[in-house]
């Protein structure tokens, strides 16, 4: 293999294991968007509670208390992280979301940034505000090919994305609640009609969706610079995602992100690091202009 | 009615001795990143202030500190509001901070227009003390100062002849890298590339990958936040460019990083030579004594690090202002423009024209062991 070639293989292994971390926070992002049309300024925040769940779990009760291997304190801190963030969503639905969805649109919206700093403050208060060094035993792992090089980490969350979307995709399809959980998406007055909660299916829907965000944080601990600010460094690139893919659409989220994350890392090797930004929102101006229905437009049932 | 009389002048003479009892007090704004990714200073600088203030037991010659803290956010614009609304409420005579060069560089003219001391203990820009600000006092190297020993030695003692810059984007970052490239340079040496990266830079594969691939590299000099630097370092051990990975490269840091980065980076940290001006382990007895009285109130584990002790020492510089007749911000800063040698945890503190420190006799070189032990460098 010549130089150049290595040199793009390598940096295209990066951007798809980036694009696979954006894709797990944008995921149930563009879920709740989906199914209540509405943003959830908060959500990386429930990422960042995930990966303290997993970083606890992992550093002390599995390892401390149950006596785990390091493997297994950090795939039980994976679980955590999933039921932590589905118990987060749970609570902030009923205490937040629920009360305010009858009246306009704004008030939720405006809603999920209290959250949002309710959420960073009280970590900030926890936590305290000294990054936290969070290794898993995958992380400290490196996969070596040829001349190509990965962390054991990254191959770990490129399958428990797939795995992921996979299981999202057969629940959306193939389940009655999944069928629900569409069938609210498309009309939520006439899914009531039929039978169907919508109430019940939005609370799921956050579920879901926060859970998927509980195990993204698992997955992005030990890759991140852990302190309770984390997710607010990735919110605006998830949002960036979820608009180029296509509000609400999860396939459209999927090739964004890992579009964004090859996108990213090609830029740090021919343009420089400080471009990133740059590059990625004149990529979203561009989409808003020529194609402002995202990657991927199709009826809205279509989409979760 | 004469022992009315008497018992009314006594009434005035101890109301007279009360106000002039509350009259004496120096107010000191604390300006310092309490959230977002820069609070770890905060919590830190804190630490040190309150360590020196139950040591002084809140007064010195009579005068009572007052200490109001603030949380600036490490951000230009939250740092100027925050000082406004200081400047407004508490009257300072004095600020402390703030810790980010962007924050220090926004709240300096503000500082400067009201006639108040600024004391910065942890801001690297040159642009601070290079504006012809009168009242802008700094205990923390700057840029040139860091970067003349730090390019030169890599030049010199390390025998590297080729250097990629990595920093993060701020004044901070551009002007260490600035700093270490003239000297650097001027020595002989070449710089391959210059990397610079945001604060919300999370994942450092990409930019490591990039490093690989330019080849022999000899030193990495590497400005940036503690939390990102961790992360950098292991992404470069990971891409064996550095010692700590199994490559030939050796990165370098400044006084900025604190103590125990090397304990969160791991193995990757292995051969990281940097700068230190507050070592823990430094004979001298206002160190030693620093130490012990700081694992007495925050916990035996802990080891401060140089942010506790700049911190620390801006209130014992404070103190020595007011013990040598200072009660004003004027006379404060008079009496910090005398200043020869004052001793503090992070060295003698005597100030240039320019409010600069100009001590730089305790700053030496470390270099991180395999068992993550610091080694000093006799450079």
């Amino acid at each position: 293999m010549n130089d150049l070639l290595a040199l793009v293989v390598q940096q295209s292994v990066n951007g798809v294991y980036l694009g696979c971390l954006y894709v797990m926070v944008a995921l149930g992002l563009t879920l709740i968007y989906g199914v209540l049309n509405q943003i959830n300024f908060a959500h990386a925040d429930f990422v960042t509670v995930g990966a303290f769940a997993a970083f606890f779990t992992a550093t002390r009760f599995a390892t401390k208390v149950l006596g785990l291997p390091d493997t297994g304190a950090y795939l039980l801190s994976m679980v955590a992280a999933l039921g932590v963030g589905a118990l987060l969503g749970l609570a902030v639905n009923a205490a937040v979301f629920a009360p305010l969805r009858r009246g306009d649109e704004l008030r939720p919206l405006i809603a999920t940034i209290g959250v949002s700093v309710l959420i960073e403050n009280g970590q900030l208060a926890l936590f305290g505000p000294i990054p936290y060094q969070f290794d898993s035993p995958f992380s400290r792992e490196t996969i070596r090919i040829g001349r190509i090089f990965f962390s054991a980490q990254s191959v770990l969350v490129v399958a428990v994305s797939a795995a992921a979307i996979a299981a999202l995709y057969a629940f959306m399809r193939f389940t009655f609640l999944g069928k629900a959980l569409r069938a609210v998406a498309q009309d939520r007055e006439t899914a009531g009609l039929m039978g169907i909660n919508p109430n019940l299916v939005i609370a799921l829907t956050i579920i879901i969706a926060s859970a998927l965000a509980g195990m993204a944080g698992a997955l992005l601990g030990p890759v991140v610079v852990l302190t309770p600010f984390t997710g607010a460094s990735l919110i605006v690139k998830a949002f960036a995602i979820v608009i180029i893919g296509g509000f609400g659409n999860v396939q459209g989220t999927i090739i964004a992100g890992i579009l964004v994350g090859i996108i990213e890392a090609f830029t740090v090797q021919y343009l420089g690091s400080g471009l990133i930004d740059l590059v990625v929102f004149v990529l979203l101006l561009v989409m808003l202009v020529l194609r402002p229905t995202g990657l991927i437009a199709e009826r809205k049932e279509e989409n979760v | 009615m004469k022992l009315v009389f008497r018992l009314a002048i006594l009434a005035i003479v101890c109301a007279a001795f009360g106000a002039q009892a509350q009259d004496r007090v120096i107010r000191i704004g604390v300006l310092m990143p309490i959230s977002g990714p820069g609070s770890y200073f905060g919590v830190m600088g804190k630490e040190g202030i309150d360590l020196a203030l139950d040591q002084l037991k809140g007064s010195v010659s009579g005068y009572r500190l007052q200490v109001q803290y603030e949380d600036s956010a490490c951000s230009p614009l939250q740092a100027t509001n925050t000082v406004k609304r200081v400047l407004d409420q508490l009257k300072p005579h004095i600020v402390i901070g703030e810790e980010c060069s962007d924050a220090s560089l926004a709240i300096a003219p503000i500082l400067e227009q009201a006639k108040v001391v600024q004391l910065n203990a942890g801001s690297v820009t040159m642009k601070l003390t290079e504006s012809g600000y009168k009242y802008v006092f700094r205990i923390f190297p700057n840029g040139e100062q860091q970067g003349l020993p730090l390019g030169r030695n890599a030049y010199t003692k390390l025998g590297a002849r080729t250097a990629v810059l990595l920093y993060e984007k701020t004044n901070a970052g551009v002007d260490s890298a600035d700093g270490f490239e003239k000297h650097f340079v001027a020595a002989g040496g070449k710089i391959l590339a210059r990397i610079d990266f945001g604060r919300d830079v999370n994942d450092f594969t990409a930019i490591a990958t990039r490093i690989a691939a330019l080849g022999k590299v000899d030193v990495l000099p590497t400005f940036g936040l503690e939390g990102q630097q961790v992360r950098l370092s292991q992404a470069l051990a990971q891409a064996r460019v550095v010692k700590g990975g199994g490559g030939s490269a050796v990165q370098m840091g400044s006084i900025w990083l604190p103590y125990g980065y090397d304990q969160k980076a791991g193995a990757a940290a292995e051969g990281y030579i940097r700068i230190v001006q507050f070592d823990p382990t430094e004979k001298r007895k206002i160190v030693q004594d620093f130490v012990k009285a700081f694992r007495a109130k925050y916990g035996a584990e802990r080891v401060p690090t140089h942010i506790n002790a700049h911190a620390y020492d801006t209130m014992l510089l404070v103190a020595e202002a007011v013990r040598r007749g200072a009660t004003d911000s004027e006379s404060i800063r008079d009496r910090f423009s005398r200043f020869r040698n004052v001793e503090v945890t992070t060295g003698k503190i005597s100030f240039g024209p320019n409010g600069q420190t100009t001590d730089l006799s305790v700053i030496h070189f470390i270099e991180t062991q395999k068992d993550l032990s610091w080694k000093g460098l006799n450079w």
